[in-house]
C-alpha cells in the first residue's frame, strides 16, 4: 500500500497523454539542439571541431549513470519491501541505459582517436564505463532468462549493487587514476569550466536525450503493463 | 558549396560519424519497441475480443484493459 502510486492502475492513464506529449516535442527541439551542436556553438580552441562529439558523448554518458541510478534504487526497494510493480519500471530502463552505454562508449572512442590519437586505452574511466555495459547485459540476461522470480530478483538486486560500486568508481576514476580521459568540467559544487556558448547546446542536448529516454521508458512500460494484463485476460 | 560544415577541418568523420552512430542506435531502440508496443496491443485487443460477453462485460470494470482498447480504436 506503501506504494500505491506506482500501480499500473494509477500511471497506466497518464502514460498516453506522456508518449503524445513528448512525441510532438521531441524532433523540433531535437532540429533546434542539432543546429546549436553543429553549426552555432564554435570551436574549441585546443581541440577543434572534435568538440562537437561531446553534445552526444556527454548527455549519454551521464543519462547512461542515471539510468542504473534508477535501476539500482527501485531494485532495492523491490528487494526489500516486494513491490512487484517496481520491476516493471527497471525492466523498462535497463534497455535505454545499455543503448546509451553503447553510445556513450562508441562516441567517446571517435572521440579519442583525434584527440588522443587512439580509440582506446584501458584508462580507468574507460574501463569502467565499459564495465558498466556489461552490467548492463548481464542484469537484462538474468530479469530475462531466469525463470524463478524470486531467484531473478535476488539476481538483479545483487547486480545492481555491485554496480552502483562502479557507478562510484566512473565518477571519481577521472581523479584516482588520471591518465588520458580529462578531469570533470561540469561540476554541480564548484566552478564549471565549459563556456556558456558550449554549455547551452549541451543543455538542449542533454534535454533531448532525456526526453528520449522518458518515452521509451514510457513505451516500454505500457509494453510491460499490457503483457501481464494479457495473461490476466485467460483468468476472468 | 560550402562544405566546411562536413569536413570540420578534417574532424568531420569523426563528429558525423558520432551523430550518426548515436541516431542510428536511438532509432532502432525507437521502432523495435514502438513494434513491441503495437504487437502487443493488437493481441490483447484479439483475446479480448474473442471473449464471452459476460466476461467482455467484466473487462469493461477494469480500468487498464479499458485504456487499451481505447487506445487501440484511437489508433485505427
Amino acid at each position: 500500500m506503501m506504494f500505491k502510486f506506482l500501480y499500473p492502475s494509477h500511471l497506466f492513464s497518464f502514460l498516453n497523454k506522456g508518449i503524445s506529449i513528448i512525441s510532438a516535442i521531441i524532433i523540433p527541439f531535437l532540429f533546434l539542439s542539432l543546429i546549436f551542436a553543429l553549426l552555432i556553438s564554435p570551436q574549441d580552441y585546443i581541440q577543434g571541431d572534435t568538440v562537437r562529439i561531446m553534445y552526444v558523448h556527454v548527455p549519454a554518458a551521464w543519462m547512461t549513470l542515471m539510468c542504473f541510478g534508477m535501476i539500482s534504487f527501485l531494485c532495492i526497494l523491490t528487494f526489500l519491501f516486494k513491490t512487484k510493480n517496481t520491476i516493471l519500471l527497471y525492466k523498462s530502463i535497463a534497455p535505454i541505459g545499455l543503448s546509451l552505454s553503447l553510445i556513450a562508449i562508441i562516441t567517446g572512442s571517435l572521440w579519442g582517436e583525434p584527440t588522443w590519437g587512439t580509440y582506446w586505452v584501458w584508462d580507468a574511466r574507460l574501463t569502467s564505463m565499459l564495465v558498466l555495459m556489461f552490467f548492463y547485459l548481464i542484469f537484462i540476461f538474468s530479469y530475462k532468462f531466469i525463470s524463478n522470480q524470486n531467484l531473478s530478483l535476488k539476481v538483479c538486486t545483487g547486480i545492481s549493487v555491485i554496480g552502483l560500486i562502479n557507478l562510484f568508481i566512473i565518477k571519481y576514476s577521472v581523479n584516482i587514476w588520471p591518465t588520458l580521459h580529462q578531469t570533470e568540467s561540469i561540476k554541480i559544487i564548484g566552478r564549471t569550466t565549459v563556456d556558456s556558448s558550449m554549455l547551452l547546446p549541451l543543455s538542449m542536448m542533454l534535454l533531448v536525450f532525456f526526453l528520449y529516454c522518458a518515452l521509451i521508458f514510457l513505451m516500454k512500460y505500457k509494453s510491460e503493463v499490457i503483457r501481464i494484463k494479457k495473461k490476466g485476460l485467460k483468468k476472468i | 558549396m560550402n562544405l566546411d560544415i562536413f569536413v570540420m577541418n578534417g574532424y568531420g568523420v569523426y563528429v558525423w560519424s558520432a551523430f550518426a552512430f548515436s541516431f542510428l542506435v536511438c532509432f532502432i531502440l525507437f521502432v523495435k519497441t514502438k513494434r513491441t508496443l503495437k504487437k502487443l496491443e493488437n493481441e490483447f485487443k484479439k483475446e479480448a475480443m474473442s471473449l464471452s460477453d459476460e466476461k467482455v462485460s467484466a473487462l469493461k470494470n477494469k480500468k487498464v484493459a479499458q485504456e487499451i482498447l481505447n487506445t487501440q480504436q484511437k489508433a485505427h
